[in-house]
């Protein structure tokens, strides 16, 4: 029987490559994403490796604020540690390390590095000393309050050269310096992507941070010692109320790289995700293939019945093939993926994420996973098919044709009914207030019921969708309706990919909406000034709180006001807090004082919001201990509640806590009232002016400004069209399979056709129409399944402030759009093959 | 029957085919000149590999001849590019396949207008139920063909031969698959369709009673006309077969 079924893989060649498309679409997904993860986490680790390799000591503060998605400040060291530092028996040198926000303002004005997402832009210091960071690679360091030496990418991209005057912009404000040198840090060009701002010492301080004060202390040894009894010497200078601690340069290199291996992961996640999806969607792919193929050969495999083959020997034959299949495919999948990874290094810095560049990381796992997984996803995904192979009726040798077995499906459409009832009952009782956890169960239970119904349904849903086609395109239309309705179970399987690609895609853009919908309300109840100056910082820099003092200055301006955020720590829990500026917020900014004044929050008072006040039974006058980034406990007054936490949030400060502090503080919005009467034109043109100058930030209007707030989650978009973009090339090699194996199976009809007159233009079209259908079967129901998804999960939401749910209405017409040409595109070679189809041979195949 | 007011319908001169090539050449048409006149039941009878096949798949424009030339209506079909045969074949010729003459999603009504319908054409309605008359399918036009009998898919088949009021019907072998009596059923059928409506048909056979039903047989061997018979009968046609047998 073995040999029997290699024979039959062999000979039929074309049947082997389009079942191993199947496996090679989902395997090389898979292994495209973990290698260049894994280059990915080689890169960066090397380059750390570069960097610290000089490094034996690493002094810094042990004290951390953590804020409230994950973002850490440590606090600063006092400036004079260096030369306690420098006195320790075996330290040959140290140096200050700073590193804090600043961006660079290209030649044309523009600040250069993008604003939010993609790699941080920074200030840091550059010295000439054996552990640096940096080298410099041509000009000099920088020396003086008016030097600064650039990263090469960052001196390249700006268009600088040595002697250049750069305009930087950091906490201080911006700022004009000489540049005079460009650096390098390892052996490249800018790490990760990062623009860099290079100082000396006393500048870096006084400029990016606190003026006496460091962010760390990098030591390098004279070689008397090994390192850990270098950081223990060093550790026994401090008291323990220094709260300082002094790490080696092994440790410093791992936690680094840790640290990058950490917020890489989530994106390796990400891609993780992407190829489950996309071996789970291949895997109905492959499913389909052996399930075409074992009724094509059903006449086959009853003659062997016939001739005394059990059941089981057909079932086991068709394994074999299985395996033959996921291996070859496998083995070409993870050759794809190489491509894939390289791929991506490729879109994803076109995509604004830059990335570092390192050879292709090929590990020895990744191989083994990628075959194991692909060979069991496909061995898995024939079974069914092997085992009802094996069930013919030697009878059906004798039969004249051999179709996919029709049966009802009653069984099936009762436990796929079974399915979406028991689904949706889950989904009743959560909105009836049970645990949003079952949520998930129940979404699921919904999924596999409509997959498993698919069949029954297909038949009267393609034919519904294909009524438009018979009607304008007359016969060929007609039978391209019936075609698609001929197999409801393989048209069913086949739209199966869209369908699924689909109800993802729609979810997250329904959900996208409703949130969209949620922010454009709240900031148009709350945002009340005329104009605002906006940065994307994400809690990472943004505009100098000296901006808004600039503004307010202007003619026809009334007041402007900053709004920031600082990383607290209250009770031991990492916080973030706005902070506002509470003598120019009347009439941009509304939280919904709750009987108060804005004037009440003084340096020592912090406002809490009404739903924070009854949680933890806190009142005005309530003291609540507040460490800021400079790890001081500071006792804040409540002086007043107030109702609109969405956007501030549960506490609010007042700028004026952070006077005389080591603690960096930056808004992330100016807000502008006008005059009354004040000439609109001519203030928005000084406006713009004031922010030229400045170097940062988007001047937009009221409307403008509510826009782009409520479009930030439009970065969503991202991951949606990543999902469609999977499901696309999926759905598209899913469907060209099936029409290619059912115009090889239809060879005699379209022989007959041909006969009597039909035109090669009028088969493409018959088979093009067909894979329309085909593909708006997936999207239609696709549709209304994301659609219920969508809805669910801002039901489940509801307590993070979703009320309003939202259809994507944009994007449905898109994807119905997208649908239809994935139909057409799919169509084109299987089109192109039903044309080449001999009439002789065809009407003479027997 | 050799009146002179017969018209030609279709005709063949010089018609040759050669499969293979250098020392391994095959001749499955060797000079084959032959005229089919209109309203006119022909058969072309011959043993297997006799070329009867081939002849008929030149006429027909669904394959070339490799010299010589095949003429249907005064049109030469060699000088004709792919997409005008196929609109010769819709228009002009009927088809009568053996088997598998029906396409399976089509209902029998489809079925029969399908050469119009691909044309984009309404046809002569009145002659469409009067053919549909004939072969007794006015209560099966709903019908697919999987719920239809062999015999039925025939005269569905013979049906959609005469809708569209061809130039010429040829059709191959149309009762191999049927018992004796559907068979004889069918070409009644075409008979009539001669006798009654004035229709041309060319049948490839190779049985002896079938072409009995014909006007006039051609007798092929080796890919050429080694004779002809008008006005044939099962035992002369038997004898003549005989005879060229040997």
């Amino acid at each position: 029987m073995f040999r029997i079924a290699l024979k039959s893989i062999l000979g039929r060649k074309a049947r082997l490559v389009l079942t191993s498309l199947a496996v090679i679409l989902g395997t090389a997904f898979l292994s495209g994403t973990s290698i260049f993860s894994a280059t990915l986490d080689r890169t960066f680790n090397n380059l750390f490796q570069d960097v610290f390799a000089n490094i034996d000591g690493y002094v810094r503060s042990t004290e951390v604020v953590e804020g409230d998605f994950g973002l850490i400040e440590r606090q600063r060291i006092p400036a004079d540690t260096v030369e306690k530092v420098l006195a320790v028996p075996g330290v040959a040198d140290a140096v200050p390390d700073i590193q804090a926000f600043a961006r660079i303002v290209g030649k044309d004005g523009k600040p250069i590095g993008s604003e939010g997402a993609g790699p941080p832009t920074f200030g840091s210091v550059a010295v000439e000393f054996k552990g640096a960071l940096w080298t410099i690679a041509q000009g000099k360091f920088p020396s003086g309050p008016n030097e600064v030496a650039l990263d090469e990418s960052s001196a390249e991209k700006a268009g600088y050269t040595v002697g250049d005057k750069v305009k930087v912009i950091a906490q201080a404000g911006s700022r004009e310096f000489k540049m005079v040198g460009i650096a390098s840090y390892g052996d490249v060009r800018s790490p990760g992507g990062a623009t860099f701002a290079l100082f000396d010492v006393p500048t870096a301080a006084e400029f990016l941070g606190k003026p006496g004060y460091v962010d760390a202390i990098l030591v390098v040894g004279d070689g008397t010692r090994t390192d850990a009894a270098l950081a223990n010497d060093i550790d026994k200078i401090f008291k323990s109320s220094d709260k300082v601690e002094t790490l080696t340069g092994a440790e410093i290199t791992k936690e680094t790289q840790d640290d990058i291996g950490e917020a890489l992961s989530f994106f390796s996640i990400f891609l993780t995700i992407f190829s489950v999806i996309a071996l789970g969607v291949g895997s109905f792919v492959i499913y389909n293939v052996f399930s075409i193929s074992a009724a094509q050969r059903q006449r086959e495999n009853a003659l062997l019945r016939a001739l005394g083959a059990s059941r089981s020997q057909i079932t086991r034959a068709m394994l074999i093939e299985s395996v033959v299949v996921g291996l070859f495919g496998s083995i070409a999948g993870f050759i794809g993926g190489i491509g894939i990874s390289k791929l991506l290094g490729v879109v994803l810095p076109a995509l604004g994420i830059d990335l570092p560049s390192g050879g292709l990381v090929v590990t020895q796992s990744a191989v083994i996973t990628t075959i194991f997984v692909g060979l069991v996803v496909t061995v898995l995904s024939a079974i069914l098919p092997a085992r009802r192979a094996g069930k013919v009726p030697p009878l059906a040798a004798m039969r004249a044709t051999a179709l996919e077995t029709n049966n009802k499906g009653t069984k099936q459409l009762l436990i796929g009914l079974g399915f979406i009832a028991l689904g949706i009952s889950i989904v009743g009782a959560v909105v009836g207030g049970a645990d949003n956890n079952y949520l998930g169960l129940g979404i699921v239970g919904v999924f596999i019921g409509t997959i498993v119904i698919g069949p029954n349904v297909a038949r009267p849903v393609a034919l519904f969708l294909g009524r438009p086609a018979a009607a304008l395109r007359g016969v060929t239309g007609t039978m391209a309706r019936q075609n698609a309705a001929r197999n409801p179970k393989r048209t069913s399987r086949t739209s199966s990919p869209v369908l699924i690609g689909v109800a993802l895609v729609t979810a997250v853009s329904a959900l996208a909406a409703s949130i969209n919908g949620q922010i454009s309300d709240i900031f148009t109840e709350q945002f009340k000034g005329d104009y605002a100056i906006s940065v994307s910082a994400q809690g990472f820099g943004g505009l100098s709180p000296s901006l808004a003092d600039d503004i307010s200055k202007i003619d026809g301006v009334k007041n402007a006001t900053g709004i920031g955020t600082a990383l607290a720590k209250i009770d031991n829990k990492g916080r973030t807090l706005t902070v506002i500026s509470p003598d120019t917020i009347e009439g941009n900014y509304d939280i919904g004082l709750i009987n108060a004044s804005y004037d009440s929050l003084d340096k020592k008072g912090i406002f809490i919001s009404r739903s924070l006040a009854e949680r933890d039974n806190l009142t005005v006058g309530s003291v609540i201990t507040v460490v800021l980034g400079d790890a001081i406990s500071r006792p804040l007054t409540v002086r007043a509640l107030y109702e609109h936490d969405d956007l501030a949030g549960n506490r609010v400060i007042s700028r004026e806590a952070f006077a005389g502090t080591t603690v960096s503080s930056f808004d992330f919005g100016v807000y502008v009232n006008l005059e009354d009467g004040a000439d609109d034109t001519a203030v928005r043109a000084a406006l713009q002016k004031a922010v030229d100058d400045y170097g940062q930030g988007k001047l937009l209007s009221r409307d403008e400004y509510i826009d782009e707030q409520a479009g930030q989650i439009n970065q969503l978009l991202g991951l949606i069209y990543g999902l469609l973009f999977l499901s696309v090339i999926i759905a598209i090699v899913g469907i060209i399979i099936t029409l290619l194996l059912s115009v090889f199976e239809r060879q005699r009809e379209l022989g007959l056709l041909r006969a009597v007159g039909m035109t090669r233009s009028q088969v493409r079209t018959t088979v093009r129409w067909e894979s329309v259908i085909t593909s708006l079967l997936g999207a239609v129901t696709g549709i209304i399944l994301g659609i219920g998804l969508g809805w669910v999960i801002v039901f489940a939401l509801r307590d993070q402030g979703l009320s309003s749910f939202q259809i994507p209405i944009g994007t449905t017409i898109f994807i119905m759009v997208m649908s239809f040409l994935v139909g057409i595109i799919a169509a084109i070679y299987p089109a192109w093959r039903a044309t080449k189809v001999d009439i002789l041979s065809a009407l003479n195949t027997n | 029957m050799t009146s002179p007011t017969l018209t030609v319908a279709a005709s063949t001169h010089g018609a040759t085919k050669i499969y293979g090539k250098d020392d391994s050449v095959v001749y499955a048409l060797n000079d084959v000149t032959v005229d089919f006149y209109a309203g006119q039941f022909t058969a072309i009878m011959g043993p297997s590999g006799s070329g009867k096949s081939t002849l008929m798949h030149c006429i027909a424009g669904l394959d070339e001849l490799t010299q010589g030339s095949a003429i249907i209506d005064g049109a030469d079909l060699s000088k004709m590019s792919d997409k005008h045969l196929t609109e010769l074949r819709r228009e002009k010729i009927g088809f009568i396949f053996q088997s598998f003459n029906l396409v399976p999603t089509l209902t029998a009504d489809e079925n029969i207008r399908l050469p119009l319908l691909l044309g984009n054409k309404k046809g002569n309605e009145e002659w469409i139920q009067r053919v549909i008359d004939t072969v007794h399918l006015q209560d099966r036009l709903t019908h697919r063909p999987s719920e239809l009998s062999g015999g039925q898919q025939q005269r569905v088949a013979v049906a959609r031969a005469l809708a569209s009021e061809p130039r010429i019907i040829l059709a191959d072998e149309p009762t191999g698959n049927l018992d004796s009596t559907t068979g004889g059923e069918i070409l009644s059928f075409m008979r009539m369709a001669v006798d009654q409506l004035d229709q041309t048909i060319v049948m490839v056979t190779h049985d002896p009673v079938a072409a009995a039903y014909a006007d006039r047989i051609v007798f092929l061997a080796d890919g050429k006309v080694v004779s002809e018979m008008l006005e044939p009968t099962a035992e002369k046609v038997l004898d003549r077969m005989k005879s060229l047998g040997n």
